[in-house]
């Protein structure tokens, strides 16, 4: 369409040779970048949960494409998951009042900040339980329940991957939550709605947060 | 006073570096770094990080005041909850013994209480513009910053606070 | 379920006063079944075999159906949106039973079976469909056209129905 080269934009010529070197996809054509738009939103802004629910099928589907088993599909799902746990956990402590705006600097803080203000921001509503091991010999594992993940309300898994809890992408937001707080962990999605509490929460998940050794030896010596 | 920012990742990598110099009390905001010292600056800001984590694990608060000092260049940290370091190394033009005249001015001083909370007030700022980069869908944890825009933001930060 | 009080004689000694669901088939787009389940008990059972065949019948005959219009097509051509295909057989009654029939714009079949003097089919109709919608169109783990084995759907929709059927 050269005979449209007259009709130019109303910003006029001058502007345009100045930002002549600013051109290309780096910049919207408003000028509005991602550094001009606030970090707060309001409380009552949500998504809608159908369209998240088809985009997290396609996300399992994508996952599923040439895995080698469940493991490995779970591990991809965790994966998924990883960054948007590492980018939560800065954004939710920059939201917080500026009074409590502190980094985690112990297990229990930093799991309380996830069931309750993480579990919050994503799901509205904080997580179900959180529980230590009572087993002596792993002190460094951690149990996160959630009655009906939200991620997995429309999902039923066939019989022959019953294994697989597609909660393992919380996981991962959870692990990158932790990792970047500088508790490395290793957390894996596990359903446990089965028998007589699978009446009730049939689709109940438990998240074993399971801490390396450098995190318990470093709890140990901050002391409570 | 000439200052030079950098952001550091988590695996002690950079991310940002930036030199600027005071636009306080007449100041035109050009670094005036002895020619023979410019290049230590990053050994120095380096060599904080070990400081900066002996006292990350002390208190949850992001802003860690100035936690080192080589000769006459002053460092204060700001480590944000994913563990990424700001570092501002400071470096007062005439030697802080004059501190008879003007002493809490911010340009002049660097360990008045005035300069550390201009330097917080810094901080904040650029924290902000940070978690904006890191927000973007596109960018992961690591990698460096080059939005002109990013760097625009930090440069008026500076302009505004120190 | 009480009501039911003779099973051998089927679906017809079911107490008059009370309505019921019997029975709900899901037939694909290409006529074949991909989902079939009772809600009452003591009905009269098929093989797997005459579902099939039932399933594949009755696509036969809709599809027929669809053209059997003895009016001439209303020609009023729409820019805005595409007309609805004609819809074809709806109902279908009998003295024991009525079957209402509800095609998606997909071209997928739901076939409910209940009482003839049932109230409300509609709206249990749009419940079994919105419960479909959810519970099997946006399970990663369903491949379209196939059978539908989801065990959400199928505790949800046995739920649902019981709750009409006691009503």
């Amino acid at each position: 369409m050269a005979s449209s080269q007259p009709i130019k934009s109303p910003m006029g010529s001058q502007s345009q040779n100045q930002r002549s070197s600013q051109q290309g996809l780096k910049y919207p054509s408003n000028g509005k970048t991602i550094y001009h738009r606030p970090l707060n939103r309001s409380r009552t802004q949500e998504l809608s949960q159908a369209s998240f629910a088809y985009l997290f099928g396609e996300m399992v589907s994508y996952a599923q494409k040439r895995v080698t088993g469940i493991q490995d599909l779970e591990k991809r799902l965790n994966n998924q998951g990883h960054p948007i746990g590492l980018k939560l956990l800065d954004l939710l402590l920059y939201r917080e009042p500026a009074r409590s705006q502190t980094r985690p600097l112990h297990i229990i803080a930093l799991l309380q900040f996830i069931t309750t203000t993480l579990w919050r921001h994503l799901f509205s509503r904080p997580a179900d339980a959180l529980e230590k091991s009572s087993n002596p010999d792993t002190p460094e594992e951690y149990m996160i329940s959630d009655n009906e993940p939200l991620v997995n309300q429309y999902i039923s898994v066939p019989k022959e991957m019953n294994q697989l809890n597609c909660a393992a992408y919380v996981a991962g937001i959870v692990e990158g939550c932790c990792d970047g707080a500088g508790f490395p962990a290793k957390v894996t999605a596990h359903s446990v709605g089965k028998g007589e509490e699978g009446e009730l929460w049939p689709g109940k998940t438990v998240f074993l947060v399971k801490f390396q050794d450098e995190v318990v030896e470093r709890e140990a010596f901050l002391g409570r | 006073m000439s200052y030079y920012f950098a952001i550091i990742g988590t695996s002690d990598n950079p991310i940002f570096e930036y030199e600027f110099g005071t636009a306080k009390a007449g100041g035109d905001g050009v670094p005036r770094f002895p020619e023979q010292a410019r290049h230590m600056n990053q050994f120095i800001v380096n060599a904080s990080l070990d400081n900066v984590e002996d006292v990350q694990w002390g208190g949850g608060q992001m802003y860690l005041k100035k936690i080192d000092r080589y000769y006459n260049n002053y460092i204060s940290a700001f480590i944000t909850g994913s563990n990424t370091k700001f570092l501002l190394l400071h470096h007062p033009t005439t030697p802080s013994t004059t501190s008879t005249r003007a002493s809490t001015s911010i340009p002049a001083n660097p360990t008045s209480p005035q300069t550390e909370e201009a330097i917080k007030q810094f901080f904040v700022e650029v924290y902000e513009n940070w978690l904006k980069t890191v927000m973007n869908p596109f960018y992961t944890q690591g990698m460096r910053i080059d939005s002109p825009v990013f760097r625009g933001r930090v440069a008026a930060a500076g302009r505004k606070y120190l | 379920m009480e009501q039911l009080c003779d099973n051998s004689l089927g679906w017809s000694v079911v107490s008059q006063n009370k309505m019921v669901v019997y029975a709900l088939i899901i037939i694909n787009k290409a006529g074949g079944l991909v989902y079939q389940r009772d809600f009452a008990e003591g009905l009269n059972k098929l093989s797997i075999n005459d579902y099939l065949v039932l399933a594949g019948t009755f696509h036969g005959i809709h599809a027929i159906s669809t053209r059997l219009n003895p009016l001439l097509p209303n020609d009023t051509p729409s820019t805005t949106s595409r007309p609805l295909p004609p819809s074809g057989i709806e109902v279908l009654e009998t003295e024991n039973f009525r079957l209402q029939c509800f095609q998606t714009l997909t071209g997928t079949k739901f076939l409910l079976f209940t009482e003839p003097q049932q109230p409300n089919i509609e709206n249990i109709m749009g419940m079994i469909y919105g419960l479909y919608a959810d519970y099997v169109m946006k399970n990663p783990f369903y491949s379209l056209e196939m059978p539908v084995r989801c065990e959400g759907w199928e505790r949800r929709l046995v739920r649902e129905v019981r709750a009409v059927n006691s009503r």
